[in-house]
């Protein structure tokens, strides 16, 4: 495969580059993830307004830009580099690729287009605390009672699940185990029955809740026991783009530490010019190439609706994970001391990197779920 | 009314410049371009009033070798409606662009030219000036507000002390300030709508000017470095130092 970005492309990467530049600098990445919400609403209006990002990838009838995964990752990629905090990657990924994928025409006409327009933030809940991150993991059930659906169960690792306005859920109907049985749900956010908290975790940049359902009514997206399919795929999605905010998020890192090397001066000298130092920093240098290239790959392939993809998802997933984590412990080897420090920047991305090494599945998940694929 | 804004390509505000080795120039080699700050707060300026109803067309004009295409679609994907390219090469110098502008005015007859008050490179704030003395044209210079009512146009501008509020008739000559507004980002979709979008190539012959230079530049270095700041014992001999070593107390 020859793959590289057209002009059009980098000259779009580079307006979010400049975007992000002013307006997600760390000073205001640590103000947000002090806050409940976690997000600046006039920085979500005018990225939706004005750049139209949350409507990146959904069709043009329903009020999108309509162009494919290359271009969401190219967001999720400058996301990730500079730490937005945002919820986009609940709203614009998981929640809008499970609807895309898994609810009929007339609901995506429905409900794609306040969310293309950043209007209203939805998420996807289909974790639960089990911790499963693929289908067997599902136990919160439907139930139909008098005409209408009733959710009971528990959610959790939610992303963005206390601020979002709608959310899809993934429920089955009793009696069912596997990937039999499952459907998606809207619920509404005031809907009885249902009670959000957010969780507390490492990575404040990204909120997470559970999410209680008792008895809570759910609207039925598309047909009843048929999402196996649609979740598979938006799951495969959804790693893929995080494989590419990963790297971008990789990617600072290494610039950041190579800066840091070139800067500092040790012994009568710059610390890049130690052996030790430059043999880190080619290292990281070829993680982050490598696990480039699978995030790339895996979105053209997403683009190109390759029968791989869930290999490919896997692979991209397993590959930024490492290469995140790699690079984010070796930035903060090359800062030293201060890398260690609240006050330095690193940990901002050394946390995310250990929160989105786990969301979706670990490395040693996605290998297996690789093997499996290729029946090894 | 048509609007004629000039853009022009310069190294991105967030690039450190270095000088070449023989100082000769800045070098450029593998450096981020970027459309100047000052001409995007233009063409913001000229889509507002289009999309105020004020104006009915925007046309980029920009001076350069082909890269700086890569500005006009810049601009065209901001909402600019056409642009123009006078292909040149090398450095063009302030009086040169105005006459090719000047040039370009003669040719489309805008009501109103929008530039900026100078180029983040050159920093010579010469060519709306030198523009509306070749045009004898009223100029409008360091706009921080700006309000088109019939066939004239209220300028208000920033000036030493305060601001400075004038009327000019149409056609007149506006250059932005920093805070006349604040530009838009292109999205996606008009990124690539712009590449559909009219763009003409004139040469400096086509508009009957002849580049010339008049400056030789001698030499380009960077500033000193800083050094490294000592360690006072008490008050007094900070002061002591202000006063004979700095010399900036008395």
């Amino acid at each position: 495969m020859q793959f590289s970005f057209s002009d059009e492309q980098d000259q779009f990467r580079a307006i979010i580059q400049r975007f992000l530049r002013e307006k997600s600098p760390t000073t205001e990445v640590r103000r947000l993830m002090a806050t409940e919400r976690g997000y600046d609403s006039e920085v979500w209006r005018q990225l939706a307004e004005q750049l139209g990002l949350p409507a990146i990838h959904i069709p043009e009838v329903h009020g999108g830009s309509g162009f494919g995964p290359v271009e969401l990752c190219i967001v999720m990629e400058e996301f990730g580099r500079y730490l937005l905090c945002a919820p986009y990657f609940a709203s614009s990924v998981l929640a809008t690729t499970a609807i895309m994928n898994g609810a009929t025409a007339a609901e995506q006409a429905e409900l794609l287009p306040p969310i293309a327009s950043g209007e209203r933030i939805a998420t996807l809940a289909f974790t639960e605390p089990n911790g499963r991150w693929d289908a067997t993991g599902v136990e919160l059930t439907a139930d139909l009672a008098g005409g209408d659906y009733l959710l009971s169960g528990t959610k959790s690792f939610v992303l963005d699940g206390c601020s979002a306005e709608l959310l899809i859920v993934v429920a089955r109907e009793p009696g069912t185990s596997g990937s039999q049985g499952l459907s998606f749900f809207r619920v509404e956010p005031d809907a009885a029955g249902l009670v959000r908290e957010q969780l507390q975790s490492m990575d404040a940049t990204r909120k997470l809740a559970r999410l209680t359902f008792t008895n809570t009514p759910g609207i039925l997206l598309g047909e009843l026991g048929s999402a196996a399919a649609a979740l598979s795929r938006t799951l495969s999605l959804a790693a893929i783009a995080l494989a590419n905010e990963m790297v971008g998020g990789a990617q600072a890192l290494l610039d950041s530490a190579v800066s840091y090397a070139k800067m500092r001066v040790q012994f009568g000298r710059t610390i890049g010019s130690f052996q030790a130092i430059k043999h880190k920093c080619a290292d990281m240098l070829l993680e982050v190439e490598s696990a480039k290239s699978a995030a790339y790959y895996a979105a053209q392939a997403a683009a190109d609706n390759d029968s791989d993809l869930p290999a490919l998802a896997s692979l991209a997933k397993a590959c930024a994970s490492d290469a995140y984590m790699h690079t984010a412990a070796s930035c903060i080897q090359i800062h030293g001391g201060i890398g260690f420090t609240w006050e330095n920047d690193t940990h901002l991305w050394f946390k995310r990197a250990k929160s989105s090494e786990v969301f979706l599945g670990d490395p040693s998940y996605h290998r297996e779920l690789l093997m499996q694929n290729r029946e090894l | 009314m048509k609007v004629l804004v000039a853009v022009k390509r310069v190294v991105d505000y967030n690039v450190k410049v270095r000088a070449k080795a023989d100082g000769s120039d800045v070098d450029l080699n593998n450096v981020k371009m970027a459309i100047n700050p000052f001409c995007e707060i233009a063409v913001e300026e000229a889509i507002r009033l289009r999309e105020a109803g004020v104006a009915t067309e925007v046309i980029a004009v920009s001076i350069g070798d082909k890269s700086c295409q890569e500005q006009i679609r810049t601009s065209l994907a901001l909402g600019a409606d056409r642009g123009i390219q006078v292909e040149t090469e090398g450095a063009v110098e302030p009086l040169v662009v105005a006459k090719l502008l000047k040039g370009v005015i003669e040719k489309e007859q805008p009501q109103l030219v929008i530039l900026g008050k100078q180029s983040i490179d050159g920093d010579n704030n010469q060519t709306g000036q030198m523009l509306g003395a070749l045009t004898n044209m009223p100029q409008g210079t360091f706009a921080s507000e700006l309000v088109v009512d019939g066939d004239k146009i209220t300028v208000t501008r920033e000036v030493d002390g305060g601001l400075q509020t004038l009327s000019l008739n149409l056609p007149a000559i506006v250059t932005t300030d920093l805070r006349l507004n604040e530009p838009r980002y292109a999205s996606l979709p008009n990124i690539m709508k712009a590449k559909k979008k009219q763009m003409d190539v004139y040469s400096p012959a086509d508009l009957g000017v002849e580049p010339k230079a008049h400056l030789t530049t001698l030499k380009v270095e960077p500033p000193p470095e800083r050094k490294a700041g000592i360690m006072v014992a008490s008050v007094e001999e900070l002061v002591d130092k202000l006063k004979n070593e700095a010399k900036v107390i008395s």
